[in-house]
Order: C-alpha cells, then sequence, then structure tokens
C-alpha cells in the first residue's frame, strides 16, 4: 500500500519536473467565453474547446464571464499572463467597433494577440417583400426625400452592422430614423408589421424562406449566398464594411512557438468533418484564417472603423 | 388527417415518449435548483442534441421546459427561493401557505395551474396559431408601452400597504430597473463606474437577495429556540394536503383569465414568462373581492402566476408557427433543431409539410401529461427536504444563493448583489414597505422605458403622430378597454372609502 503511494509521488514528480521542461500546452488551457451560456458564440467555443482538446491532448476549461457588453470577459483575457493557457473567445463587436463609440477597459490594439478566426457571419440588410424598395437606390431615394420618416433597426445597436449601415445612410446625406432594439427576433416581427421599413439582422432564419423579406444588401465583406444578387456595401461605394468574425484571442506577447500550436490546431478544427456539420446547422460560414492573417484583418477593420467614426460622427 | 396521424406517430414512438419523461424530471430537479433556469442547461446541452435524432431531441427540450417552470415553484414555496425567475410572484402567496403548514396543498395548486396554464396555451397554439399570431403582430412599440404603463398604474391602486409606501417601493423598483446602458444611445447609465453593471441588475441576483437571503435574514432574527424547528411543518390535516374539487371550482375563474393573459403575453415576441407571471399576479389581485387576502396565502395568487407563466411556454411558439419568429430563447432552440432537420416553420409549412407540426403538438400535450404525474413525486422529495431544521436550512439557502448567483455568468460581483439585495429587502420589510410593487416596478420599467422611447421616436419619424397612434386599431382598442378598467378601479376606491366612512359614522 506505502509502496503504491512511495511510487505515485514518484511519478507525480517526475511528471511535475517535465511539464515545465515540456512543449506547450502541458496543461490545463481555460478557454473564457464573454458571453452567458447558450448564443452561437457559446456553443462554437464549447465546439472548439473540445476538439482542440483532443487534439492538444490537454484538458479545457470554458469559462462563461459575460458582462459589460463582452468587455469584462475580454479584459479578464487581455490581463492574463500571456503563456497560452488562457484563451478567450471574440466576436466583431468588442473588438474593432465599440471600442470606437464607448471606453473599453482594453486595447483592441495593444493588449490582445489574435489566434485565428474559424467563423464568418451573414449581416445583410433586410426589407419586406412587398414591393416597396426593390434596390438600396430606392431605400436612399424614399430617405431623402421623407428626411427622418424611414425607420429602421439593427440587432445590435452600435455594432458593426448597425454602423456600416448608419456610415451609408449618412455618405449620402440622407436622414433616418434608427429605433434601437433587443434583438433579432423582436425586429424581425416589427419589420413584418410595418413598426420598421428596413433591418440589418442576421437571424431572419425562415421569413427568406416564406418569401416575407428580401436582402438588399450586405453590410459584411463578400456576398451572402442566400442572396448572390444582393451587392455588398463596399461594391456600392460605400465607405464602411465590417467582416462579422468568431474568433480566438489570448492576452498580448504571445510566444511564436505558442501561436504555431494553435495555427495548426485550428487548421485542422476547421478542416473537420464535425465542423463543416456544426456550421451547417448553425446556418454560419466556417472561415478559418490564421493568426497573422487574421491579426491583419482586425487592424484594417479597427483602423476603417475609426476613420468612419471621426467622419461622419458616429460615435454620438 | 393522413398528415395528423402521421405527425402523432413521429411523436409517439417509444425514444420520444421517453425523451419527453427524460426532460420532465431534468426540468423538474434542475428547475428548482435556484439559478440553473431551464434555458441556461438546455443551452449547456444543446451541442449533444446535435448529435440526437430530432424526434429525441425536441421532445426532450419541451419536457424539460415544461418541467422546470413547474420545479421551480416547488422552492419557490417552500423556502422562498425561486428555482427561476418565472417563479418568483409564486413566492408572494405560495410561502406565506407553506409556513402555515399547507405547503403541499400550495405545491399542488401550483402543479395543477402550471398544467392548466400550459394544456390552455397549448390548445390555442394547435387551433389558433395563425390568426393569433396576426393580432400580435399589430402589437407595436406604442402598444406595449400602454400595456405596461397601465399594469404600473393599477399597481399602484392595489399593494395593499398606505399608498404612498407601495408607490414609493414601485419608483425604487423602476430606478433600479433603468440601470445599465441608455437603451436609445447605449452610453452607460448610473452604473456607478461598473462594468458589471452596464447590462443592468442581473434578475436572478435580485430575485434571490429580495426573497431569500432577506427572508434568512428576517428569520436568523428569531429567537434560538425556534431556529431548531423546521422552516414550514407539514399539517396532517387531509384539508390543508390537497386542492378540493370546492376550491379548484373557486380559482377556476382566476386560471382561466391569467392562462388567456399568459398566452396573450406568450404571443408577443420578446415578453418572458416572469412578467406575465406578475401581470396575472396582479389582476388576480386588482379584480379580488379580498385583495387584503393576497400575499397572506391566497390560492389564487398561487393560481395565477403559475397557470400565466407556463401558458407563456406554450404561447411563445405561436409566433414561430406562424412567422418564423421564436418568442423566447425556448423558441429559438425549437427553431434551430427544425431548420436542421430542413423544416423551415412558417404559413408553408402547415399547408406543404404539416407532420412535423402535429409532432410537436402531441409532444406538447405528452409533457403536460408527465408533468402532472411526475409533478406529485416531487412535491412529496421536497417535502422530505425542507424539514431539516432552520438552523440547517438557513446556511445551505445562504450558500445555494451565493452559488446560483455566481453560476449565471461566473460574476463574484452578482454574489455581492445578492447579498446587498437581501440587505435591501430586509430593510423594506421592517418598515413595512410591500415588496411586489417593487419587483414589478424593476421588472416592468426597462420595458416600458424602451418602448416608450422607441414609440416617442416613431412619433417624431411620422407627419402626423396622432394620426399614426390612432390609426392602429390595437391601440385604439387598448386604450378603449383602460379607460373603462380605470373607471371601474376609481369607483371602487370611491366605494370603500364611503364604506369606511359609514362605518366610521355607524361605530363612532
Amino acid at each position: 500500500m506505502i509502496n503504491h503511494f512511495v511510487k505515485g509521488a514518484i511519478a507525480l514528480a517526475l511528471t511535475a519536473g517535465l511539464a515545465t521542461a515540456e512543449e506547450y500546452p502541458s496543461e490545463t488551457i481555460t478557454l473564457i467565453v464573454p458571453y452567458s451560456p447558450g448564443g452561437n458564440g457559446d456553443i462554437t467555443s464549447r465546439f472548439i474547446a473540445d476538439q482542440a482538446s483532443d487534439i492538444m491532448g490537454v484538458n479545457f476549461v470554458v469559462e462563461n464571464r459575460a458582462g459589460g457588453g463582452a468587455f469584462i470577459g475580454i479584459n479578464s483575457c487581455a490581463n492574463a499572463d500571456p503563456d497560452g493557457y488562457t484563451v478567450c473567445f471574440i466576436s466583431t463587436s468588442p473588438i474593432t467597433v465599440r471600442p470606437h463609440v464607448i471606453e473599453a477597459p482594453y486595447d483592441p490594439m495593444t493588449d490582445l494577440t489574435y489566434i485565428g478566426q474559424f467563423m464568418l457571419s451573414k449581416q445583410p440588410v433586410i426589407v419586406r417583400n412587398d414591393g416597396k424598395f426593390d434596390s438600396i437606390d430606392d431605400v436612399i431615394a424614399y430617405a431623402k426625400e421623407n428626411p427622418g420618416q424611414l425607420r429602421w433597426s439593427a440587432a445590435v445597436p452600435r455594432g458593426g452592422p448597425h454602423l456600416a449601415t448608419e456610415a451609408m445612410f449618412r455618405a449620402e446625406g440622407a436622414q433616418t430614423t434608427f429605433l434601437p432594439s433587443k434583438g433579432g427576433a423582436v425586429e424581425l416581427a416589427n419589420l413584418l408589421s410595418g413598426t420598421i421599413d428596413l433591418a440589418v439582422i442576421s437571424d431572419y432564419g425562415p421569413a427568406l424562406d416564406n418569401g416575407e423579406i428580401k436582402i438588399l444588401a450586405e453590410t459584411s465583406p463578400g456576398r451572402n449566398p442566400q442572396a448572390p444578387d444582393a451587392p455588398t456595401l463596399s461594391e456600392l461605394d460605400y465607405p464602411l464594411e465590417l467582416a462579422s468574425f468568431f474568433a480566438l484571442a489570448a492576452p498580448a506577447g504571445l510566444p511564436d512557438d505558442v501561436i504555431a500550436t494553435w495555427d495548426d490546431t485550428m487548421k485542422q478544427i476547421t478542416d473537420s468533418e464535425e465542423f463543416a456539420t456544426l456550421m451547417e446547422r448553425i446556418k454560419a460560414e466556417g472561415a478559418f484564417l490564421n493568426s497573422a492573417d487574421f491579426t491583419a484583418r482586425v487592424r484594417a477593420d479597427f483602423e476603417a472603423m475609426g476613420e468612419a467614426t471621426a467622419k461622419f460622427g458616429l460615435a454620438n | 388527417m393522413e398528415s395528423i396521424l402521421a405527425g402523432v406517430s413521429l411523436a409517439l414512438t417509444w425514444q420520444s415518449i421517453l425523451a419527453v419523461l427524460a426532460g420532465i424530471v431534468a426540468g423538474q430537479l434542475l428547475g428548482a435548483i435556484p439559478g440553473l433556469t431551464a434555458t441556461m442547461t438546455v443551452a449547456l446541452l444543446i451541442p449533444y442534441t446535435y448529435y440526437l435524432d430530432p424526434w429525441v431531441g425536441i421532445p426532450m427540450l419541451i419536457g424539460m421546459f415544461k418541467g422546470s417552470l413547474f420545479g421551480s415553484s416547488v422552492t419557490a414555496i417552500l423556502v422562498k427561493t425561486p428555482g427561476t425567475p418565472a417563479a418568483a410572484a409564486t413566492v408572494l402567496d405560495g410561502y406565506p401557505m407553506a409556513q402555515q403548514g399547507k405547503g403541499e396543498k400550495a405545491c399542488k395548486m401550483a402543479l395543477y395551474s402550471s398544467v392548466f396554464g400550459d394544456s390552455f396555451s397549448d390548445i390555442v397554439l394547435i387551433f389558433g396559431a395563425s390568426f393569433l399570431a396576426a393580432i400580435a403582430l399589430k402589437f407595436g412599440p406604442a402598444e406595449y408601452t400602454l400595456l405596461v404603463a397601465f399594469s404600473l398604474l393599477t399597481m399602484g391602486f392595489v399593494s395593499g400597504a398606505k399608498i404612498w409606501k407601495g408607490l414609493f417601493a414601485m419608483l425604487l423598483g423602476m430606478l433600479l430597473g433603468i440601470v445599465g446602458l441608455d437603451p436609445v444611445t447605449a452610453s452607460p447609465r448610473m452604473t456607478l463606474g461598473f462594468l458589471e453593471l452596464e447590462e443592468g441588475i442581473g434578475l436572478i441576483p435580485m430575485l434571490i437577495g429580495f426573497l431569500a437571503v432577506a427572508e434568512v435574514m428576517r428569520q436568523m432574527e428569531l429567537p434560538r429556540k425556534q431556529l431548531a424547528a423546521s422552516t414550514v411543518s407539514f399539517s396532517d390535516n387531509p384539508a390543508d394536503r390537497r386542492v378540493s374539487w370546492l376550491e379548484f371550482k373557486g380559482v377556476f375563474p382566476t386560471l382561466m383569465k391569467s392562462s388567456s393573459l399568459g398566452t396573450a403575453v406568450g404571443a408577443l415576441p420578446g415578453i418572458s414568462a416572469t412578467v406575465a407571471a406578475f401581470l396575472a399576479y396582479n389582476e388576480a389581485k386588482r379584480s379580488s373581492k379580498n385583495p387584503e387576502k393576497f400575499g397572506k396565502g391566497e390560492l389564487k395568487g398561487i393560481a395565477a402566476p403559475e397557470s400565466a407563466n407556463n401558458a407563456v411556454s406554450g404561447a411563445n411558439l405561436i409566433p414561430l408557427m406562424a412567422f418564423g419568429i421564436p418568442g423566447d430563447i425556448a423558441a429559438a432552440l425549437i427553431l434551430s433543431a427544425l431548420l436542421i432537420q430542413g423544416i423551415t416553420p412558417g404559413p408553408i409549412v402547415f399547408r406543404d409539410n404539416p407532420e412535423p407540426i402535429y409532432a410537436i403538438f402531441t409532444a406538447l400535450l405528452l409533457a403536460n401529461f408527465f408533468n402532472l404525474i411526475l409533478g406529485h413525486g416531487l412535491i412529496k422529495m421536497a417535502r422530505r427536504v425542507v424539514t431539516v431544521p432552520k438552523r440547517i436550512l438557513f446556511p445551505v439557502v445562504l450558500v445555494i444563493a451565493a452559488a446560483s448567483a455566481y453560476a449565471m455568468r461566473g460574476s463574484v460581483f452578482d454574489v455581492q448583489l445578492v447579498f446587498l439585495f437581501g440587505l435591501l429587502g430586509w430593510g423594506l420589510t421592517k418598515l413595512a414597505f410591500p415588496t411586489v410593487p417593487l419587483l414589478i416596478g424593476f421588472i416592468l420599467m426597462p420595458i416600458l422605458e424602451s418602448n416608450l422611447r422607441v414609440s416617442m421616436l416613431i412619433a417624431g419619424s411620422v407627419p402626423s403622430p396622432l394620426a399614426y397612434f390612432f390609426g392602429r386599431p390595437a391601440f385604439v382598442a387598448l386604450i378603449s378597454v383602460m379607460a373603462i378598467l380605470l373607471i371601474l378601479v376609481i369607483r371602487r376606491i370611491q366605494r370603500d372609502r364611503q364604506a369606511a366612512k359609514a362605518a366610521g359614522l355607524g361605530s363612532g
């Protein structure tokens, strides 16, 4: 009996000694999700953790640290040790958008290492399919003829899709009324009931198949596969277009070998069949970008957003 | 007819029936644990349901939600700790009943009301989904504003205590309700610089602190001898252990009214079961001949919120089935499960491919039946757990209160809030302020504010606001009904005053 304990203790001491010398990763990795359980961000993060755990051979703990529009969770990640054992899930709004319009506790350009992107979602401009508007030109013409009478909304007030569309209206000098709301489902109901004339939401679900709504344009780069004829905002020469990404980040100063391990892991995960099934099921588009490419995208979007904010006064 | 049978048979395989059963059991148990809302547990389980057959996954989801709405009321009644926010209104009369030794009766009333509300809204869903959904779409921000403002208005009159105390509590609740990001400008407001407060004061920490922790603090003041007893004793008198047919008949009108109210609220996307429960409670008290009995162990005070909150769960599927708009997270989960199967809810599916819809209807009704049967088991179990002495139960309640607040979003801040609200709740009870108006003010204020401000934005965007609002049939209908109700309330107050005067004269 005692013999077993001694053996166990020796084994433990040995592995502990090995662990420090061993390559990354050798300990449990914490994945912080800055949102409450249940959303797509949480579901995909748990999936990534599950798969990465198989590939890397270490345990993952997923921690939901919600609040402050994701600022709290991301901030606790930014303040952790950059050893690769604390990573976090990030999405567009708290990284490239909201820090320009509201004071964030971290600087997205200096306080985080961007590990990689795994998903993009489409954020289309939609209207009722009642013949009132058939194109963005129709919308702009109506808004100019009837100042302040075009009512519209977006799922997240002051999120990327809202501000990209607002920048479009301001570039045209069109006066509109933005009605803030809580969530895409309520906005869809408001659109169908005529409370608003235009919505920028991603979860329009079955309404498109049922022929009740129509997509006029896409506020993120690349056309919407469900409406291949609708142009993107940049194709229409409007100033702002923001990628709506799901990605992972870590504290600033993450070592290169850790980044390389993650690049490799994320590639494997996003190439897998299980990942494709998950994307299909949540109606999203899997889109892998490694650390270097994703960092470049974040920087470009952050700057574009900063310029647009200053030029069109989007912060007010 | 053929498609109905095909749909029914989809949901009547032994796998589906077992899944409903498992969902109900899990839902009732998890619902009874404060902080673990059904939505949250289902959310954690979702990744696994991707690998399940849809006719196992969907019935299980349905069972879970229905089970949890009842399960949460058991702890609300017996230990004053609502398992989910939707059961908070059940505390108001359930807990006093439990203290009178009628805990079992209260739990059974909650069970029958839950199943009644569920069945009511399911039947409405089955026969009137598209019709009701079309009406629900007529409700815009202006109508929501009217509805909520009217609820708050009547609240002030019927809080039972002195009117100024009721109004003060309500205003305090409303004040707490506006903490967070401004709904229009999205800038922080009254957050005292705390990032944690940007999304507002959490409903769960607030409710648990205000109800459960405050109660524990109140009980701690009692002499030591009393703490050796258990918090609720169960009377052995059979009349206190069951709901008699006569009693059920007595609450039947309340059940009908509250279920209709819950169904109507559920058909409106974005209004939760918690709101429905408080509205129904408020209405039951307003229309009661003896409003002073509420809060002291009135059966109707359990029947109203319990039937209303369960009615919401079925009715939330109304906008989903009719337009594909999920009314709440539960409906959103069912929607994603349907989409995975390539089924697109909406008018077309009723025409082209209705089998899955009938399968869901079957699962809903099946879940109600199992909820009724298994609910009795849960009551028996809970009865044993809560008969431990207070000095053991209360520390446990405090630990659970803290843990449940933490579980929601992993925040120590929320744990601090729980105890802060415990202190506030204790203080207000000491000063004899009513708690209901505060809770209703807190829950309704964010809905009132955002809808009022959006309505004002709309008013600014149309050439003639009066013509716009009075051109809306729902708006006109609501205003008329409210005017009549208001006249009735005022006349009753006058009558009561005259009666009081007459009595005063008679005795003097």
